[in-house]
């Protein structure tokens, strides 16, 4: 068989013929032969290392990528998620069972425009539980996703994986391409803002079809007194939040939008809010913007007016242009997010009050406490109140499932059981 | 009376596009410091908006360094104001087209009045100042008491021109407009000869005076009408209608050229200060306002031929904070002087509004689950 080349993985498509006839050729290569995800993994490891060039530095979102395909970070995901004789596609015993993952099929994926690598991550989560992927590129996204994918049809040297892929570009609003698309899989992974997912939801997937969903959420960072309160570990806290909300401009489900700050006893937060706005200024000179959507200037521009004008004991940090906004206050009441780097601090007595108001919309909680019993009490009714993923402060991107409180490779297998018949 | 007060009657009696442009920016910088520091020790929150602000505004030494409100922020109800409750002689609203919820400005009577003139010498730059039969394409009962809507507010501005005032649409039983046609073909026999004002806003002259005078194959017959219009294009969108068509529709019903008819942009925030289309097709500031196209990304102003968002600057009112504000319309700055027509400083093109289909993603949430629920 030969390899493909870019151009036939990543194509621009006009009509529900083009993508069906793709899905054909995909379920074909599925039929001829299986993949373990060694194998996978093996592909990975190589792309991982073409991702690890210069002039690949300035695009968003490559070190978690790069991350996120090591054997390291995804051997293990594979042997809790699949079982411990996954890898090269053995039988794992279970009791006087023994189970194997099998693939679906094709996967469909259907990524949210805002996070840049996102085709790529969902795509990989599909292939490495043996399927085939058809994955819908937004319009924004193309020219990044065909840099990227270059770099695995490089490390792909036989083919055997990228002849799994078939990438679709076309605007969201095609719903007879969506159509085409939803009916030609398995499965599907289904990311992005509320009104995406209905309409991706709705559209005509076969009855089999299993499908998961990534929707909106949100993300809060909290620090009790004696984290943020301690000035050997001010700098360092603050440079993981910076990090934590500069990647992927603060859009992604996983981004910190508000800081809550556990009030101490008797100490100010001025230094800390100083170091704060330092780490800020530190973070947008390392990577500053290239470019931003009008409608997000506005927004963020509307956001420290009304801040300010609304209340008189509200602060705020800010420079002229919108390269990021401190917006500091107090109370346990969540703002709607204005993304964009824009972090609301709010003072609170109590972590735990804050936290119990929360409905389900917060996916991810980044701590930064002193306190361990105090930490392990927090996370408890954190996950109580809808919180999926609970982790420290710099950490709140890493990518390893369960994702929003569900595993990213099994739902998207079939868990095949076998009871020897012979004993 | 405010300290202020004579400098800014002074900038409203100049020609208001004569000055060049480093005249104009010094003597709006100085008035415009001035009225924020005003405004600073009228409104709590508004003193806290300028303190934040990034830089001294009184060591400003450009207009464009001035401490800049977004224009969403005039939706706040109640309305941002600089005045007690007593000396609020009106409220306008915005037409709100685009959102659910309307601008609302407060005017006490020396903004209003300043209002009156600040609209009265642009539209005499463009087409004199004398009066003449005012034929109003909008029903009488729009300007109503109380709040005033924005094309009650630009059928107002334009009364200082008339000497007689027809209204020609009338309110159907379900509230829609209708064409008095009697009305209309009595103005237009009144007056055939002489120099009349028209003025409609933009989809209210298409829908209900251009297309049924069309359907009917009525000519008006009125060759020295000057018509002005206002409120954009966007309920014209979906009927595909271009200015151009506009214009050659509109001028063929008169019985007019299509240079007789002039666009202009207007919004209730910006009290006073209409932007119309220039004989080479762009608008301008006048000397008591300003306009800064902004780069999104460094929220600097544009270079001539640059793109960016509109902020629209006024000295006119004192009432409310609508000196320095962002807009959410782009606009191309076309050059910072010289304009073919004669006028001075800047002039610039609207190029539509900010996209507003762009924040999506997993990390946007525009409500909570429970409000759903």
């Amino acid at each position: 068989m030969t390899t493909l080349s870019i151009a036939e993985i990543v194509q621009s498509v006009d009509s529900p013929a083009e993508i069906s006839a793709a899905a054909s050729k995909l379920r074909q290569v599925i039929s001829a032969e299986e993949i373990t995800p060694n194998e996978v993994m093996n592909v990975f490891d190589s792309w991982a290392k073409n991702l690890d060039a210069r002039e690949l530095d300035d695009l968003p979102g490559i070190p978690f990528l790069r991350m996120w395909l090591r054997r390291g970070t995804l051997e293990p995901i594979i042997t809790r998620e699949l079982g411990s004789e996954a890898l090269d596609g053995g039988w794992t015993e279970f009791g006087r069972a023994r189970l194997r993952a099998f693939p679906l099929g094709i996967v469909g994926h259907w990524p949210a425009g805002n996070v840049e690598i996102q085709p790529i991550l969902s795509m990989t989560c599909g292939l490495l539980g043996g399927n085939a992927a058809l994955v819908r590129v937004p319009s924004g996204l193309v020219d990044l996703t065909r840099i990227l994918m270059e770099k695995l049809v490089q490390g792909d040297l036989s083919g055997r994986l990228t002849r799994r892929i078939f990438m679709a570009a076309f605007e969201h609003g095609r719903q007879d391409l969506q159509a085409a698309m939803a009916q030609a899989v398995d499965g599907a992974m289904i990311w992005g803002g509320a009104e995406s997912i209905l309409q991706v939801r709705s559209l005509p997937f076969p009855h089999w079809a299993r499908v998961s969903v990534f929707g909106p959420r949100i993300s809060i960072a909290a620090m009790d007194a004696g984290a943020w309160g301690n000035p050997n570990e001010q700098k360092t806290w603050c440079l993981r939040l910076a990090r934590d909300v500069w990647q992927f401009d603060q859009q992604a489900c996983s981004s910190p939008q508000v800081l809550f700050l556990e009030r101490g006893a008797g100490r100010s937060t001025a230094q800390f809010l100083s170091n704060l706005q330092q780490a800020f200024e530190t973070e947008n000179r390392a990577h500053p913007r290239h470019s931003i959507a009008a409608v997000l200037t506005s927004t963020i521009c509307q956001a420290r007016a009304s801040w300010l004008l609304n209340d008189p004991s509200h602060q705020a940090a800010f420079p002229i242009d919108p390269a990021w906004t401190l917006l500091v206050g107090s109370g346990v009441e969540l703002p709607l997010p204005t993304q964009g780097k824009t972090l609301t601090v709010l003072e609170v007595d109590d972590l735990a009050e804050a936290i119990s108001k929360w409905d389900g919309n917060v996916q991810t909680l980044g701590l930064g406490m002193a306190n361990e019993e105090k930490e392990k009490k927090l996370a408890l009714l954190a996950g109580s109140k809808g919180v999926d993923r609970i982790v420290k402060l710099g950490r709140m991107h890493v990518f390893v499932p369960p994702w929003d409180g569900v595993d990213l490779i099994r739902p998207m297998v079939r868990m095949v059981r076998h009871v020897n018949s012979t004993e | 009376m405010l300290p202020f007060e004579e400098k800014i009657d002074r900038l409203l009696s100049m020609p208001p596009y004569g000055l060049p442009p480093e005249e104009r920016q010094s003597g709006l910088l100085d008035l415009l410091k001035d009225e924020l520091d005003y405004a600073s020790g009228r409104h709590a929150g508004y003193k806290n908006f300028i303190q934040h602000w990034p830089t001294d505004f009184r060591a400003a030494t450009r207009v464009a360094d001035l401490p800049f409100l977004p224009v969403g922020v005039l939706k706040a109800n109640p309305p941002l104001c600089f005045v007690n409750p007593e000396e609020i002689k009106r409220t306008l609203t915005s037409s709100s087209t685009t959102s659910q919820v309307p601008s609302r400005v407060v005017l006490d009577s020396p903004t209003a009045r300043r209002m009156t003139k600040g609209t009265v010498s642009i539209v005499r730059d463009f087409i004199g100042s004398d009066r003449r039969p005012y034929l109003v394409v909008d029903t009488p009962g729009y300007m109503g008491t109380g709040e005033l809507g924005a094309r009650g507010a630009a059928i107002q501005g334009l009364q200082p021109f008339a000497s007689e005032v027809t209204y020609c649409l009338s309110s159907g039983g379900q509230g829609d407009l209708q064409l008095d046609l009697e009305r209309l073909k009595q103005f237009s026999q009144d007056h055939q000869n002489a120099e009349v004002l028209v003025y409609g806003f933009t989809f209210i002259l298409w829908n209900h005076l251009v297309k049924p005078l069309l359907a009917e194959g009525i000519s008006l017959n009125l060759p020295k009408a000057r018509i002005l219009h206002s409120g954009g294009w966007k309920r014209l969108q979906d009927q595909a209608v271009e200015k151009k068509v506009f214009d050659e529709k509109l001028a063929g019903v008169f019985g007019c050229s299509a240079d007789r008819i002039v666009d202009f942009y207007g919004m209730v925030e910006t009290v006073g200060v209409i932007y119309p289309d220039c004989s080479a097709g762009n608008k301008h500031g006048p000397v008591f306002g300003d306009v800064i196209v902004r780069d999104p990304l460094t929220l600097e102003p544009v270079a001539a031929g640059g793109h960016g968002i509109v902020q629209v600057c006024s000295i006119l009112p004192t009432s409310f904070p609508g000196h320095l504000l962002l807009t959410e319309d782009l606009a191309q700055v076309i050059a910072y002087d010289g304009c073919l027509c004669g006028r001075r400083g800047v002039s610039f093109r609207f190029a539509g509004r900010v996209p507003k289909a762009e924040l999506r993603g997993c990390g946007n949430l525009d409500s909570k689950r429970s409000a759903k629920n």
